[in-house]
């Protein structure tokens, strides 16, 4: 649907995207995920043409779009302020783009009807944007960009004005719609809880570049450099020293002496330093012993309760620090307090190289 | 938008301003009561007076004032003021818009260079602002000066003293109070609403009119009555570059008091003057508040 | 009779004005550009009475100041049919003729004039005529009177007085009704004389008639003779004409107002004034007739051979006070002017 090849876009000395490549598939939820100013929005705003490329192209559809205007391309962008015409009611908001692209009235009059319709606005049709609450007006801004049918919905942060709970209904309510219209939506946002509920595919930016592209669940258990283990929930990173290898996997060593085993597939040969990154929550946790490898002691330092789990702050004999998430227990489970010194196991496969040399 | 229900009030926050907020008024009430109502006042109450021969006020009081300003030769005089104003208010919004947007567009640091620029003719005084175009325009001045250096057949050309001459200095002597109002609502403009409406297909042509139009229309509005009502009233133009052939409601005011000796007719004429205002005003706001909802 | 720029000047001076009455001060209200500066600065310091100076722009500025009590004035300089009203009106107090010795330097033809018969209120200060001034490098044609300026072949080449009274006068000079009979009937007489005037005209000006000649913009005007002794001193070609038909002239003259604080320092400025080379000052500055004969004595021969200040015998006549008829004049040429 969208081929990004090779674009460059700078402002000043400083550049925003840096020989970027990515292709967007039909009808999928592409999200471009990255802290702010990594340059996933310049990139989105050379997606809807309020930028040109220094280098490179953007094909829409096989068609070389680089440098037409905004209004010559059939996408259709979602702002983050949501740029409601304060001027104009609900229905004319929706109605704009139809009314520019001279669909005939009747045909544009049902048109924002059915948007309406979708959005659950038909109520509100004649009231102006200031009437509105803040979920409205995004849903306002949705059916504004999707009654003109685009090839591609491009969003720009849609949800970062909403309140939590209202935001996490609205996560919900983009995804059904996306599925149900069968449209290809590329979403910015530097929300990376938001990124992995919605999306077919992230990529992450950095630096202008594309740090990472897959499934959210790739990304997620899989992350292939340190800043995508570290901008993706949360992560340990320990540097360790490889210390031997035996077929399948590795020895490595952490600082104050604590030894793993990974699986090597994944360490280059003759690696002599790693790094790798533990999910908090799949370090597994007891007070008794457990029947696994990369088992190691330690003691509870802290224990901060967070609703449905708790964070516990480790430290290993050897003197490691780690975080870890443990589900909060249930009258049935354990119980984890601080000072209990307990066991703790990894799995080989939860051990994830994202960096070596 | 709706309030909430008012809650309990609080200490400091009280409906009725105090004494304190009425000291800190208090400058202001003095201003407007000594230089607004006191003097409106003053010419509403002359203005149904009788005068004596040598100029001064009769309180004896008559209509006629108010039946001499329908006559038609002053109602002509109104229209033909109102016709001046109305193509220099024009002229100022064709003219001004597009300088005002671009100033509003502009990076910070030519932002204030060029409000400078717009604000810079006000540091000399007007006559002499008025004098230089006279020296432009006049028969051997530099505009024909340099038609005739150019080879452009037919000069010198008669510029100064014609009605062309009065709009060019009513359009150069209002052009800022057009162009600032249009800056302060364009700079406001929130540039995604822009952005948005070319993303959904308008062209920039129908995103000015569709959009951008709409959307700086307060400061349309505020500019055109600055522009239009004190235009209306303007004397020195006419007298100086007009070569007061035609005159102006403003000459007419003026010559009331200064060489008819009538100041009963020049405060009737200056209080329909002051209703038009009052009219222009009231419709621009019903007009804004339409636009605002 | 400059408006605008006294309207602005007086606004300005207002502001300036010092509202004491110590002893040793004079109040001076005066007509804007007509007492040179130098001749207030050699009174202050030769008596040490300090002079404030405020400036109006019309004859009826100046009633309707002293009408309405504003300020305290010690000496007016009204023309001569407004002095006229003002001694009607007992506005004027009687002048202490022996407090100004130098009153004999004044000619005896300016002596005992309609305003002011027995000589009682007023001393003139300058006077002057309203005439014709032709750019004769121009206009070849003899210019002779009114009926000549007034010729469709001058259309908008004319620049005359802004001055409404002044343009109804020539046009009853020209049908030659008498020039201060204001009555109805002689209105509608000169009304279709005074229309087919006005569409002639290029530019009205009373504050500075000299700028359009002077820029090319017209060739003929009918202007103050003080203006056309200017346009005389920078070029030749500008020819001064009294109108065959007859010609206003006025005195403007010195008095003091019955409301006066300073009556002994307004005498002295007076007497000051009439001084035969501080009258010169006077005629340097603004080449209007000086009624001053002992200062024209001082002035050179070229002041002296300016014919718009010292212009061959007319029919001149004084303008007298019309009263309320001065609106009626206003109302039909703002008429006729709007018409255009």
């Amino acid at each position: 649907m969208i081929e990004i090849r090779g674009v460059t876009k700078r402002f000043g000395s400083f550049t925003a995207v840096d020989n970027l490549s990515l292709s967007v598939r039909a009808g999928e939820f592409l999200t471009l995920l990255g802290p702010s100013g990594c340059g996933k929005t310049t990139l989105l705003r050379l997606l809807a043409g309020f930028e040109m490329p220094d280098e490179g192209v953007i094909l829409l559809d096989g068609q070389d779009v680089s440098h037409l205007p905004p209004y010559r391309r059939s996408v259709n962008q979602v702002f983050q302020s949501y740029a409601l015409f304060p001027h104009l009611s609900v229905r004319d908001n929706v109605g704009f783009g139809l009314r520019m692209q001279n669909v005939p009235a009747p045909e544009a009059a049902a048109r924002v009807a059915e948007a309406l319709e979708m959005v659950s606005l038909r109520e509100q049709a004649d009231r102006l944007p200031h009437q509105l609450s803040g979920g409205q007006r995004q849903r306002v801004a949705l059916a504004r960009a999707i009654v003109c049918r685009p090839k591609v919905l491009l969003l720009d942060e849609p949800l970062s004005a909403l309140d939590a709970k209202l935001r996490h209904n609205m996560q919900l309510e983009l995804k059904h719609l996306q599925r149900r219209l069968g449209l290809t939506f590329v979403f910015v946002t530097h929300d990376q809880e938001e990124a992995l509920t919605m999306s077919d595919r992230i990529a992450i930016i950095h630096r202008g570049r594309i740090e990472q592209l897959g499934a959210a669940g790739e990304i997620y258990h899989r992350p292939r450099t340190p800043f995508a283990a570290d901008f993706i929930g949360q992560a340990n990173l320990l540097q360790v020293a490889v210390v031997g290898r035996n077929g399948t996997t590795a020895r490595v060593r952490v600082g104050g002496g604590l030894e793993l085993t990974v699986a090597s597939a994944e360490l280059p040969a003759g690696a002599r330093t790693a790094l790798v990154s533990i999910r908090p929550e799949k370090i597994c946790i007891s007070k008794q012993r457990l029947d696994t490898e990369n088992l190691f002691e330690a003691t509870i330092e802290e224990e901060i309760f967070q609703g449905a789990t708790d964070q516990l702050r480790l430290v290993t004999t050897q003197g490691t620090r780690l975080h870890a998430l443990v589900a909060n227990e249930s009258a049935m489970q354990e119980a984890f307090h601080e000072g209990d010194r307990v066991y703790c196991g990894l799995h080989l496969d939860d051990l994830v190289i994202v960096q070596a040399e | 938008m709706h309030a909430p229900a008012d809650p309990a009030p609080l200490p400091g926050d009280r409906r009725h301003p105090g004494w304190i907020a009425w000291a800190l008024l208090a400058p202001m009430v003095f201003w407007l009561a000594a230089f607004v109502v006191v003097p409106a006042a003053i010419l509403l109450v002359y203005s149904f007076c009788e005068r004596d021969e040598v100029g001064g006020v009769v309180f004896r009081f008559t209509l006629e004032n108010y039946q001499r300003v329908f006559d038609p030769v002053y109602l002509r005089i109104f229209a033909r003021s109102i016709g001046y104003a109305a193509l220099t208010t024009a002229i100022c919004v064709v003219v001004g818009y597009p300088v005002a947007y671009t100033i509003a567009r502009a990076s910070e640091v030519w932002r204030h260079r060029l409000l400078l620029l717009v604000m810079v003719p006000f540091w000399t005084s007007f006559l002499i602002r008025t004098y230089a175009w006279i020296t432009i325009l006049k028969q051997e001045g530099l505009l024909n000066g340099f038609l005739q250096a150019m080879h452009a057949g037919g000069g010198p050309f008669n510029l100064l003293y014609t009605p062309a001459a009065v709009v060019i200095g009513l359009v150069y002597a209002y052009l800022p109070f057009m162009i600032l109002p249009i800056y302060g609502s364009a700079e406001k403009l929130d540039n995604s609403l822009i952005e948005a409406a070319y993303d959904l297909g308008a062209g920039p042509v129908r995103a000015f009119s569709a959009v951008i139009v709409p959307l700086t229309m307060p400061g349309i509005a505020a500019g055109t009555l600055l522009v239009f009502v004190p235009a209306i009233g303007m004397f020195a133009i006419t007298d100086l570059m007009g070569g007061a052939k035609v005159p102006m409601i403003g000459n007419v005011i003026q010559n009331q008091f200064l060489q008819a000796r009538n100041w009963p007719f020049g405060a009737a004429l200056g209080v329909v003057f002051m209703l038009m205002f009052v009219v222009t005003y009231g419709l621009l706001q019903r007009r804004g508040a339409r636009l605002a909802g | 009779m400059k408006k605008l720029h006294s309207l602005l000047l007086s606004l300005a001076t207002l502001v300036a004005l010092p509202a004491v009455h110590a002893a040793g001060e004079v109040n001076l209200f005066g007509w804007s550009e007509y007492v040179p500066q130098e001749v207030l600065d050699g009174f202050t310091k030769e008596t040490g009475i300090k002079v404030n100076f405020e400036t109006y722009a019309s004859n009826e500025e100046l009633l309707s100041k002293l009408v309405a009590g504003a300020g305290a004035y010690d000496i007016v300089q009204p023309s001569d049919y407004t002095a006229e009203v003002m001694i009607r009106r007992k506005m004027l107090a009687p002048l202490d003729r022996q407090k100004l010795t130098n009153l004999k330097n004044i000619g005896p033809q300016y002596r005992g004039m309609v305003h002011d018969p027995e000589d009682k209120y007023t001393v003139p200060y300058m006077t002057g005529t309203v005439g014709i001034v032709v750019n004769t490098a121009v206009v070849k044609d003899p210019i002779k009177g009114y009926r000549d300026v007034f010729q469709p072949k001058h259309r908008d080449r004319l620049v005359v007085l802004n001055d409404n009274r002044e343009i109804v006068t020539w046009a009853f000079y020209a049908l030659g009704l008498p020039a201060n009979e204001v009555t109805a009937a002689n209105l509608a007489k000169a009304r279709p004389v005074v229309a087919s005037w006005i569409k002639l005209v290029k530019v009205f000006d009373s504050d500075s008639p000299k700028t359009a000649l002077l820029n090319g913009d017209v060739d003929i005007g009918i202007v103050w003779s003080g203006e056309a002794a200017i346009l005389w001193n920078e070029d030749k070609k500008f020819q001064y004409v009294l109108p065959a038909e007859g010609a206003h002239q006025f005195v403007d003259v010195l008095a003091i107002p019955t409301t006066a604080k300073h009556k002994d320092e307004a005498h002295q400025l007076i007497n000051y004034i009439l001084r035969p080379e501080v009258a010169k000052l006077v005629s340097d500055k603004f080449p209007y007739t000086n009624p001053n004969l002992a200062a024209r004595r001082l002035l050179s021969p070229e002041q002296l051979a300016n014919p718009a200040s010292y212009p061959q015998a007319g029919n001149l006549q004084p303008f007298r006070d019309i009263g309320k008829a001065a609106a009626d004049i206003d109302q039909l040429v703002t008429d006729l002017k709007s018409a255009n």
